[in-house]
């Protein structure tokens, strides 16, 4: 007898989150299978990398860290620009730094005209990551969408206790929000509940089940994840099939073995840059392997490595 | 009854209807069917038409179609003498009212002389007059996010107009401190309208204060309306024509009511009826008939003779308004952070009860109209009488009322108290009911702290946590030893009632049972089923808690279990628990027993206060709590046990309970019950003597607690045996525990 492969039938689908508008604009998810299990059902968008842009960088950044960008370190449209056009970036999340209160605290105009710039100049969706200071975020994320109506932006990252002020304006101004709970799938789908329940479609939300580096609790993202994804697809719970993005380079990247040189710490080896490269690839192809839709990269070496591995993974 | 307010709605929408038609015809004569009309820049046509019929007008020629639409609608001025029905008519009529004041607005922006603003936010003094007319998209949008947030807990259309200037202020005071919108239009018989009087009091209106002029007249009212109902179609996804779910929204979200201030005419009830549609209530100051059956609105619909100085309360009472306070008025900074703060005697100012006084903190609820929300009082010395290091009894005395408020929440928001006041940096509290215990620091004293902040406290974050329930919250600080021992008699006659409350009921009578999956995110299969008789395994959820939580949060952890038939007595087995049980448990579970150790028995999660374990060569049930850390008969710890039993999964032979089950009758009663427990680590065996004692009694068996094992007696089966059949242990003499799996 002929060996037939055993498969999965799933009664579950993701549902899908377009970011960016016009012909610029991407779909993702809307998977009927497990991450990369074309044999069991359709994966009808491949997982995507948005390459991040910092408005402004911390000083200890250390140079392999800085490399990639250091002509345009201090002007993030042009770190935008280069982004897409050196280097092939297919989406862009803007990290903001300044608005936090702890820090430089810029105010929420300043941020939505920074992000009304870059919708200027670049050509791919934008994703925009607040301070993750949990008041201002709301404030500043609340006024880039009044700002910049109409322009499908994905904003984040809502909260349990901002989520409302966030959630309102997206869907006030025609954008999309990043629903982030603290690894627990209950808190996942309940936040996806409440967003809903103001209003926003499912097919807006996002969510970040909250990401963990390599060797710092990655391993928790992973279950996680796959938990929602098998809850939205084994069991067609519809409060938990919306597509999820992790927040990747910020939490790679100041990993100790990142940070650290070899003068530090001698065992890690002189390369520093390619410790963070592959810590940040491995990190985010973990992601990807757990069912991440949307992966928010800083290196484009590690960017490029993990489309490849993607590219083939999907082939 | 309220055949008086809906036959002068239904008379006064006759006359809204004939004059509008009148105007309608006059304008064609005058610019023809074609010409234009619109309100300012809107993409939503005339607003309450196109939201409700989805019909565009775009011209005057197509306003002749609402026209007959409106006449349709319209039913005849009942009859004094004729009982017919006159709800459903009544609220017609008023619909057609409502598309009349709609056209008749937009007719009012043909030509030179509007009376409007156009598109401003806030009149200024150079302005001629200070009417806004209907808000355009940009200013919807803006505002209209903040209902969706939640920032605008809703908006208040006032007509007519108040007794006088200051009055007017003072109303409209009281709605902006609740960051409600407050709409005005319309005057009263003497041609004074709200608006004016508070341009006269020198109250700054306009979109930016939250007051917000709309027009003179009555019709102007509609942009009240107007603004609800694109709300309901931009951000409620509405599709215009689809009426119910327009009507819904608005209903469910935007926590809109009328103020009608002085005399009705018949114009303003054909309004009120228009309103009802949407779940509009009307509250007045005047006197007419209520129309209070509720059915349309949430509560009742129409509210009359309602003092001017007691009126937004009422009203937010009657439209079910929560209200959120987003800062809480206290001189100290406040979070969790403080929670865990100490207090040491000499940073200490007061200390309040405790060991060396007494007190009481205790929460009950009253009816609606007899709690004054916000309301503080201090009986006895405040903070400004006692000497640094001073020492004061204390009774905190909190008043609750809510629409949806429960007897049975009242322990629980009791036991808020200790969290909620810990927020505060500066306040150290211990304890509950009459066993509270608390010092203010020496900082906050100086910051200004006064015990009226107590009842800042507790009223802020009542009503933002628990806004579900509560909707009045008012606190009375106690310090006069007299007057505490006085209320704490009362105190204790009450908790003696409800500690009796849960113990009188029972599995068989309740019909709805409780889950928990709050243990699900590290234990992904597990779900509690928590009946009256079996609390959730980590002791702090029993079926009262879990029921409350649902209440406050229904997308919560805890979701009701309708039982369903009974499958199985003895074990515990029912229906809807077991269809519950399998897609909760992700599938991994088919059926859960609640009384049963052997058969499918519950899950196990991690947080299981205590283990009972089966003992099969005694016949009999162990149990070892967190708390022990010595071997048991069973052949393991407590931790153990625990990895080996926890996780979610179900173990037979082996369950995670909580202490206080011991002592219910349900007590692994499908195998026998407290008859079986024949082994304990001896701190919970005392901790539990009452209730094996009592539980001993009814089985008749009440010396059972001294055939008890515990550790002294022995920690391996074959050394307890001995003592088991010293004593007489009734396990012994039971079924085998082996044949019963
Ligand atoms: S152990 Fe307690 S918290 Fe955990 S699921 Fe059961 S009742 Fe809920």
């Amino acid at each position: 007898m002929a060996f037939s492969a055993q498969t999965e039938k799933y009664s579950g689908k993701m549902g899908t989150l377009t970011l960016g508008s016009g012909d610029q604009a991407i779909t993702v998810g809307g998977q009927a299978a497990m991450p990369f299990a074309a044999f069991d059902g359709e994966l009808p968008n491949k997982p995507i990398v948005a390459m991040e842009v910092y408005d402004v960088v911390s000083p200890d950044w250390p140079a392999a860290v800085v490399e990639p960008f250091k002509d345009v370190i201090n002007d993030p449209i042009a770190w935008a620009k280069k982004n897409v056009e050196e280097y092939g970036a297919k989406a862009i999340c803007l990290q903001l730094i300044s608005t936090d209160p702890n820090g430089d605290d810029k105010d929420a105009a300043y941020a939505a005209d920074l992000v009304a710039k870059m919708l200027d100049a670049i050509s791919v969706p934008l994703v925009v990551w607040g301070s993750g200071n949990v008041e201002k975020d709301a404030e500043v994320l609340a006024k880039i969408c009044e700002v910049n109506e109409g322009k499908n932006l994905l904003v984040g990252p809502a909260v349990e206790e901002n989520y409302k002020k966030i959630a309102a304006a997206a869907l006030g101004y025609g954008h999309a929000v990043v629903s982030q709970s603290p690894i627990d799938v209950n808190m996942a789908k309940q936040m996806n509940i409440l967003i809903s329940n103001l209003g926003l479609p499912m097919d807006k939300i996002i969510m970040e089940p909250s990401t963990a580096a390599l060797g710092y609790g990655v391993e928790y993202s992973y279950s996680v994840m796959e938990r929602i994804s098998l809850a939205a697809l084994a069991q067609n719970d519809e409060k938990m099939q919306c597509p999820m993005i992790n927040d990747i380079g910020k939490e790679c990247w100041k990993a100790r073995e990142v940070m650290l040189t070899d003068k530090e710490e001698p065992g890690f080896g002189p390369d520093q840059e390619k410790r963070g490269i592959l810590w940040e690839a491995i990190t985010a192809m973990d992601m990807a392997i757990a069912g991440s839709n949307l992966l928010i990269m800083r290196n484009p070496k590690a960017v490029k490595l993990v489309e490849e591995c993607i590219d083939e993974l999907m082939a | 009854m309220s055949k008086q307010v809906i036959g002068a709605g239904i008379r006064g929408a006759n006359v809204v209807v004939d004059r509008v038609e009148g105007k309608i015809n006059a304008a064609i004569e005058k610019y023809g069917k074609d010409q234009a009309v619109a309100l300012p820049n809107t993409a939503y046509y005339l607003p309450v038409i196109y939201g409700i019929t989805g019909e565009k007008v775009e011209t005057l020629g197509d306003m002749l179609p609402i026209m007959e639409k409106c006449r349709q609608l319209l039913a005849d001025v009942p009859v004094d003498n004729c009982w017919t029905p006159y709800l459903g008519p009544g609220l017609d009529s008023g619909m057609a009212a409502l598309f009349a004041f709609d056209m008749e607005e937009a007719l009012k922006y043909l030509g030179d002389d509007c009376p409007y603003l156009a598109s401003k936010e806030d009149p200024e003094e150079t302005d001629a007059d200070i009417w806004l007319g209907a808000a355009d998209d940009i200013i919807l949008r803006k505002r209209g996010v903040e209902f969706v947030d939640g920032s605008a807990p809703g908006f208040a259309v006032i007509v007519g107009a108040a007794s006088n200037p200051e009055a007017a202020a003072k109303i409209a005071k009281e709605l902006q401190e609740k960051s409600i919108y407050v709409f005005m239009a319309s005057n009263n018989e003497k041609g004074t309208s709200f608006a004016k009087q508070l341009v006269e009091a020198g109250v700054q209106i306009g979109w930016n204060t939250r007051l917000v002029p709309f027009g003179f007249d009555h019709p102007s009212a509609i942009h009240g309306v107007g603004f609800a109902v694109r709300a309901a179609l931009t951000f409620g996804g509405k599709t215009p024509g689809d009426h119910v779910g327009v009507l819904k929204y608005i209903k469910d979200r935007i926590f809109a009511f009328i103020i009608a201030l002085g005399p009705v005419c018949d114009e303003q009830y054909a309004a009120a009826c228009g309103a009802i549609n949407f779940g509009v209530p009307t509250i007045a100051d005047t006197d007419f008939p209520q129309v209070l059956p509720t059915g349309v609105c949430t509560y009742e619909h129409v509210v009359t003779n309602i003092p001017e100085s007691e009126i937004v309360t009422k009203a937010i009472e009657v439209r079910g308004l929560k209200i959120t306070i987003s800062k809480i008025d206290i001189p100290m900074p406040y979070g969790p952070a403080f929670e865990g703060e100490r207090i040491k005697k000499d940073a200490m100012h007061v200390e309040l009860g405790g060991p060396k006084s007494f007190g009481f903190e205790f929460a009950y609820s009253k009816p609606l109209d007899q709690v004054e929300d916000g309301k503080f009082t201090v009986i006895g010395p405040n903070i400004k009488d006692v000497e640094e290091g001073g020492l004061l009894p204390i009774g905190i005395w909190i008043e609750l009322a809510g629409r949806k408020f429960q007897e049975d929440f009242e322990p629980i928001l009791e036991r808020q108290c200790h969290h909620l006041l810990n927020g505060a940096e500066g306040i150290l509290h211990i304890g509950q009911r009459d066993i509270v215990w608390m010092r203010i620091s020496k900082k906050a004293v100086a910051a200004g702290f006064t015990f009226e902040h107590f009842g800042t406290i507790l009223h802020a974050k009542m009503h933002n946590e628990f806004g579900a329930i509560v909707d009045k919250v008012q606190v009375t600080i106690i310090t006069d030893a007299d007057e505490v021992n006085k209320r704490m008699e009362i105190c204790r006659k009450t908790w003696t009632e409800r500690d009796n409350r849960l113990s009188d009921m029972n599995d068989e009578t309740t019909e709805t049972f409780y889950s928990c999956s709050l243990c699900q995110s590290f234990a992904p299969t597990h779900v509690c089923v928590v009946t009256p008789e079996r609390p959730g395994l980590c002791g702090a959820y029993n079926w009262l808690d879990c029921r409350a939580s649902y209440e406050i949060n229904e997308h919560g952890p805890n979701q009701p279990i309708a039982k369903g038939d009974v499958m199985d007595e003895r074990l515990g087995k029912w229906k809807g628990v077991d269809e519950f049980v399998i897609p909760a448990s992700g599938n991994a579970f088919e059926s859960f027993a609640a009384y049963s150790i052997l058969v499918d028995p519950m899950t196990s999660c991690g947080c299981f206060e205590a283990i009972a374990a089966c003992l099969f060569a005694a016949n009999g049930i162990m149990v070892v709590d967190r708390d022990y850390s010595g071997e048991t008969p069973c052949g393991m710890g407590f931790s153990t046990l625990a990895g080996s039993v926890g996780g979610g999964l179900q173990t037979p032979g082996f369950v995670g309970i909580s202490k206080f089950y011991i002592g219910s009758k349900k007590f692994i009663s499908a195998e026998g019950g407290i008859k079986r427990l024949c082994w304990l680590p001896k701190a919970l065996k005392e901790a539990s003597k009452d209730m094996i004692d009592a539980r001993g009694a009814e089985v008749g068996i009440p010396n059972l607690y001294d055939m008890i094992a515990t550790e002294e007696n022995g920690t391996d089966e074959e050394t307890i045996m001995a003592f088991l059949t010293e004593a007489g242990h009734p396990c012994l003499e039971m079924e085998q525990l082996m044949e019963m799996m």
